[in-house]
């Protein structure tokens, strides 16, 4: 015991870090009735730089317990943090039901918190994404949540869909996604490592969680330019529609001049995350 | 239509109506009593002996009507009667030792609860490997958990020789106990706590470039209600949602132990004599193994049968003669502050 919790800790060079998360990987372990063993196994696969989320199956997210499965990128508390706060700046009613859309949705998390977080009803959020993998967790997370899909046009619930397509595209939005434009909103947190940062990124992020979820080009703002693109197409936003992207720790004032440029928007507003970055460019048209 | 002064007068009735009667019931049998003292002087020997039996059964309802059933209605009532308590405990002096007796404090307030009906959870708790708990954090919900537990915070000292100890020196290890009232989310009282203006809501470490760089969970949180210092950490939990909430309990828990706290000394201070018991830092009570006792300090009460206590219900006994304590204190305030 104690030299796995050893080990655990000199991998991770944190002491306080590595007690918890043997912590968290005894509950899961009693939670799931496994056998005490498997710690051994828990442990060797996290000092093999592989994170704690794919170990254990899950990342919390807001009051959701959202399954995590390589290589789908893991929910960032960055994520949750701007998507809380995203919920809390308007709410949506039954009587006025929004339409939203998420581009590259991974485990579909942002979606899915805002439907959860809103009033049954009030919102019908698409979400697309280029992996097969990221869409099967979105859509078992969606029923995880118990989410209705909008096929069965519920009128009293949220509704949540999915469609492969990939934004870069020319041919993008696709046809499911056109069916249910025009939006009230658009989520993304789009890939944005650029070339020389991926280099640097840790093994646990480099080496497990998908490439296509992380990179964003050479200089990271490919896809900003694409969503740029998008918006400046007739009927993809409405007439009161808004933007909302996270962006890296050092690129928020660029992609706020992006989506300016488009001439799409009366205003744009910058949120900070709880670690003092700027984290998400909202825009208003 | 009742105004309010109506209805506070209808609250004040209502809650007399008990003393009325036992008062009501007093006179009843103090007349009773007079007219049964004349029968004594009856001519009639029969008669006379049975005046004597009734004056003696008239004579011990009176000894108990002014002994025990008044004084338990003159003390005001509680008004935390309703709260839940959390409890912290953490190992003091005495190492490992030290952990395995709060392990085993632990089993017994949770045997406490379980009698009394409480629901207990452990929600935070640091397992050693030797079997010990280095601290833990755990609920009481259910009427009167506070009110019962309150009496607990302070220093519990164990004397005995470890598991461990090969030479059978006895060793002496110290648990430290803070209880706080409970305040449920749903309660009215939190609002009265504080503003959400005043607390300061933080992470805990710096994250590089953070979002997609970095997956490392980062879930702890700290609150800082900046009127009154107060500030909480929590990182137990994988969920930063969980950790705020836990965080959030805690303050309006601390928040409301201040008030009680303050409370207590406005009152203290309108008297003479000092109301013992807020010091948490005071050794309250030994658990001496050796000598099969348990002792409490602030109300010299000495228990044999050290297994009762901690393995069977004797906690009770300690937990009762305390509150009876703090009633007879309550009462002597009263007839002080009517001098």
């Amino acid at each position: 015991m104690s030299s796995l919790l050893a080990s655990l800790a000199k991998s991770l060079r944190s002491q306080s870090q590595a007690a918890r998360e043997f912590k968290w990987m005894q509950q899961h372990i009693s939670q799931h009735k496994h056998s005490p063993d498997i710690i051994h196994e828990y442990v060797r696969r996290r000092t093999a730089g592989e994170p704690l989320q794919y170990i254990l199956g899950t990342q919390p997210f807001g009051p959701l317990n959202l399954l995590a499965r390589p290589p789908v990128l893991i929910p960032r508390p960055e994520t949750e943090h701007w998507v809380c706060k995203l919920a809390e700046s308007f709410t949506p009613t039954a009587q006025k039901p929004i339409s939203l859309l998420d581009l590259g949705t991974g485990s579909g998390c942002i979606p899915l918190l805002l439907c959860n977080l809103w009033p049954q009803g009030s919102v019908k959020a698409h979400a697309v994404d280029i992996s097969p993998h990221a869409l099967k967790l979105a859509t078992d997370n969606a029923q995880l949540c118990g989410m209705q899909s909008s096929q069965q046009d519920h009128q009293t619930q949220n509704t949540f869909s999915t469609s492969m397509a990939n934004f870069l595209a020319e041919t993008f939005p696709d046809t499911a996604t056109r069916s249910n434009a025009p939006f009230d909103i658009i989520t993304s947190n789009p890939p944005y490592i650029p070339w020389n940062e991926y280099l640097e990124l840790p093994r646990s992020v480099q080496d497990f969680e998908d490439p296509r979820a992380l990179f964003g080009g050479p200089s990271g703002f490919n896809f900003y330019h694409a969503i740029a693109r998008l918006i400046s197409k007739e009927d993809i936003l409405k007439p009161s529609g808004i933007v909302v992207l996270e962006v890296g720790h050092d690129q928020a004032k660029k992609v706020e001049s992006l989506m300016l440029e488009t001439g799409r928007f009366r205003r744009t507003e910058i949120w900070s995350d709880p670690w003092e970055k700027q984290r998400t460019v909202v825009a208003h048209m | 239509m009742s105004t309010p002064e109506d209805i506070v007068r209808l609250k004040q009735l209502k809650e007399s109506e008990l003393l009325d009667e036992a008062w009501t019931h007093w006179k009843a049998n103090r007349e009773q009593l007079d007219e049964t003292v004349a029968l004594l002087e009856d001519p009639d020997p029969t008669m006379r002996s049975l005046a004597v039996e009734e004056i003696d059964s008239l004579s011990t309802n009176l000894a108990e009507l002014v002994q025990t059933t008044i004084p338990a209605l003159l003390v005001p009532p509680s008004k935390t009667s309703h709260l839940g308590a959390l409890m912290e405990l953490k190992s003091g002096v005495g190492g490992s030792e030290a952990s395995l007796f709060l392990a085993e404090l632990l089993r017994m307030y949770q045997r406490l609860a379980n009698n009394s009906r409480w629901h207990a959870s452990v929600v935070g708790k640091n397992d050693l490997e030797n079997g010990g708990i280095k601290d833990a954090v755990v609920e009481f919900k259910g009427e009167g958990a506070y009110d019962s537990l309150r009496w607990e915070s302070g220093v519990h000292r164990v004397q005995r020789v470890p598991a461990t100890e090969t030479s059978g020196r006895t060793h002496t290890s110290t648990v430290a106990i803070v209880v706080l009232p409970l305040i449920e989310e749903t309660d009215s009282q939190q609002d009265e706590l504080f503003n959400m203006e005043d607390v300061k809501l933080e992470v805990m470490r710096a994250r590089g470039a953070g979002g997609q760089h970095v997956n490392k969970t980062e879930s702890a949180v700290r609150l800082t209600h900046i009127p009154s210092g107060v500030t909480v950490s929590m990182q137990d939990e994988r969920s930063q949602h969980q950790n705020r909430r836990r965080a959030f309990q805690v303050l309006r828990s601390r928040l409301m132990d201040l008030k009680l706290t303050r409370e207590m000394e406005e009152r203290r201070s309108t008297r003479r004599n000092l109301v013992k018991g807020a010091d948490r830092s005071e050794k309250i009570r030994t658990y001496n193994f050796a000598q099969d006792r348990v002792t409490d300090h602030r109300i010299g009460l000495t228990m044999k049968n050290l297994t009762s206590v901690m393995e069977g219900d004797g906690i009770e006994l300690f937990i009762d003669a305390l509150k009876q304590d703090n009633a007879e204190s309550a009462m002597e305030a009263m007839l002080e502050e009517s001098d």
